[in-house]
């Protein structure tokens, strides 16, 4: 399907459109920002915030494509803002707190620690791994996003696997999935 | 140093303008430029031809020392000084001054006084770089007890002006003649420690 | 040793599980879009303010941007001549200065070969002229 541009259209359609964007890309912003801060309420506020921002900025944005990738660069880039801002704790892994929305995973708890190591990575493999894992992205598109070299995602990506598999196989023994 | 540069300048490391150290005849070794991490009192001053032209602007013709202030450095192209203060005495070596009154044993340049006073240790060299029967430059080297200050001044300066500075800022007035290579005193205990 | 660790690929779609996009919480999108509307509210009220200006005599809005101009520029250069000033005077300091510790070392010289002239008065070297030197 061709990209729209959203500045081509009459100004009833822009507030049409920037309605369908929230609730089309609410569950990803969200999600994101959930992931990263592990805080609902801080989540919440958050994600709020760049839909605020978008409306502000929706004019400039040429295409879907576009607000998908401001979407997300945004986030990021608040995510890391909020946690120093607020001061939040890097959460270890005993004290992330349960998930929202009950986990598909045939074993929920696997699904739960995973959570939980991630939010105890370091901010920006964090956000690499909530990328690539949450958002299905190619190690390029991270780089454009997070604004870093292609090798600084790669890197981030693969040490970040080696610590979640080191902290499941300390913790969690014999797991099959 | 006096108690009227004292009170100007409490504690002063004047920043040196780029591209200027190429052109002054004084080359400092580096011995001599680390004495500024010891000395409790640095005095940096490196006003090429272009800064002291545009300096020369703010002197104020009302005020008698800045006039003949203006008047002096009119065609002067440098003026570059480095003045370290010590607390205590032995903060320099002998070899590190011998290093920088060996740059000016030249034929271009005479020595004119050359003082070494074992009573208080103060050495005092003055050198002139003659051109064309002209001051060209002046460099003077003062290694005292707890002070060591080199100061270069690039001409030209026309001897009676030279005479001039007399009774201003301090500056005695020299009995000048025509250039000559013959210093015009010189003690005979020896120049070096 | 687990699944996970014999082969990659399973931590990964465990990953992607885990990490799966989640729904916003309840009436998300009803808050965002009412803000949102009240930054139209704002923005709109904004632009009237500004828009009354345009309402006023032309003359007199161009004579109260003409003003703001100058003020604007006028404050700028003259804050630029401070500068330039400053700098001016602080360029003399250092002149004066240096031209002092000159004077100065070159009146030690004097004193010491004074000092040397009087300690030494009669049959000395540098008692006779330059002239008689050999």
């Amino acid at each position: 399907m061709p990209a729209r541009p959203i500045a081509d259209s009459a100004p009833d359609i822009a507030s049409a459109d920037f309605t369908d964007l929230v609730r089309r890309y609410q569950s990803m912003v969200f999600s994101i920002a959930h992931h990263f801060l592990t805080d609902v309420p801080a989540a919440e506020e958050l994600a709020q915030d760049v839909f605020l921002q978008l409306h502000a900025t929706l004019s400039t944005l040429k295409s879907e494509e576009h607000v998908k990738f401001w979407l997300r660069k945004v986030t990021a880039h608040r995510c890391i803002d909020y946690q120093r801002r607020r001061k939040l704790p890097q959460v270890s892994f005993d004290e992330a707190p349960e998930p929202m929305s009950p986990s598909q995973s045939s074993d929920p708890l696997v699904a739960r620690r995973l959570q939980q190591f991630v939010a105890s990575l370091p901010e920006k493999p964090r956000l690499v791994v909530i990328l690539r894992y949450q958002e299905d992205m190619m190690p390029e598109d991270i780089a454009a996003v997070l604004a870093m070299p292609v090798a600084t995602v790669k890197s981030h990506l693969q040490r970040s696997l080696a610590l979640l598999r080191d902290k499941v196989t300390r913790t969690m023994g014999e797991v099959t999935i | 140093m006096s108690t009227a540069i004292r009170k100007l300048v409490p504690l002063i490391l004047l920043l040196a303008f780029p591209a200027i150290l190429r052109a002054q005849d004084l080359k400092l070794p580096p011995g001599i430029e680390k004495l500024a991490s010891k000395a409790k009192e640095t005095v940096e001053v490196n006003m090429d031809g272009p800064m002291l032209h545009w300096a020369s602007k703010f002197l104020s013709a009302e005020d008698p020392e800045e006039r003949k202030a203006a008047k002096l450095v009119a065609n002067l192209k440098g003026i570059y000084v480095r003045s370290y203060e010590f607390s205590d005495e032995g903060a320099y070596t002998a070899a590190d001054v011998e290093a920088v009154r060996a740059q000016f044993r030249s034929p271009e340049w005479s020595r004119v006084v050359g003082v070494r006073s074992e009573r208080d240790g103060d050495n005092v060299d003055v050198f002139f770089k003659l051109e064309n029967e002209k001051i060209a430059g002046i460099v003077i080297i003062s290694a005292e007890a707890k002070e060591l200050t080199f100061v270069n001044i690039i001409g030209p300066l026309e001897v009676d002006q030279l005479a001039d500075l007399g009774g201003e800022f301090g500056i005695p007035k020299l009995k000048t003649k025509p250039p000559s290579s013959k210093p015009m005193a010189k003690a005979d205990k020896g120049e070096q420690k | 040793m687990t699944e996970m660790n014999k082969n990659p690929k399973p931590l990964e779609e465990a990953l992607r599980n885990a990490l799966r996009r989640e729904d916003a919480p309840e009436g998300f999108a009803l808050k965002v879009l009412a803000h949102a509307q009240q930054q139209n509210a704002a923005q709109e009220a904004r632009r009237t303010s500004w828009l009354s200006i345009f309402s006023q005599p032309p003359l007199r809005w161009a004579a109260v941007a003409a003003v703001t101009i100058c003020l604007v520029v006028g404050s700028i250069y003259y804050r630029n001549i401070q500068r330039q000033r400053a700098e001016g005077e602080a360029a003399k300091q250092q002149l004066m200065l240096a031209l002092r510790i000159a004077g100065t070392k070159l009146q030690l010289a004097k004193e010491k070969v004074n000092e040397i002239n009087t300690s030494r008065p009669e049959s000395q070297p540098q008692n006779r002229s330059p002239r008689s030197r050999s």
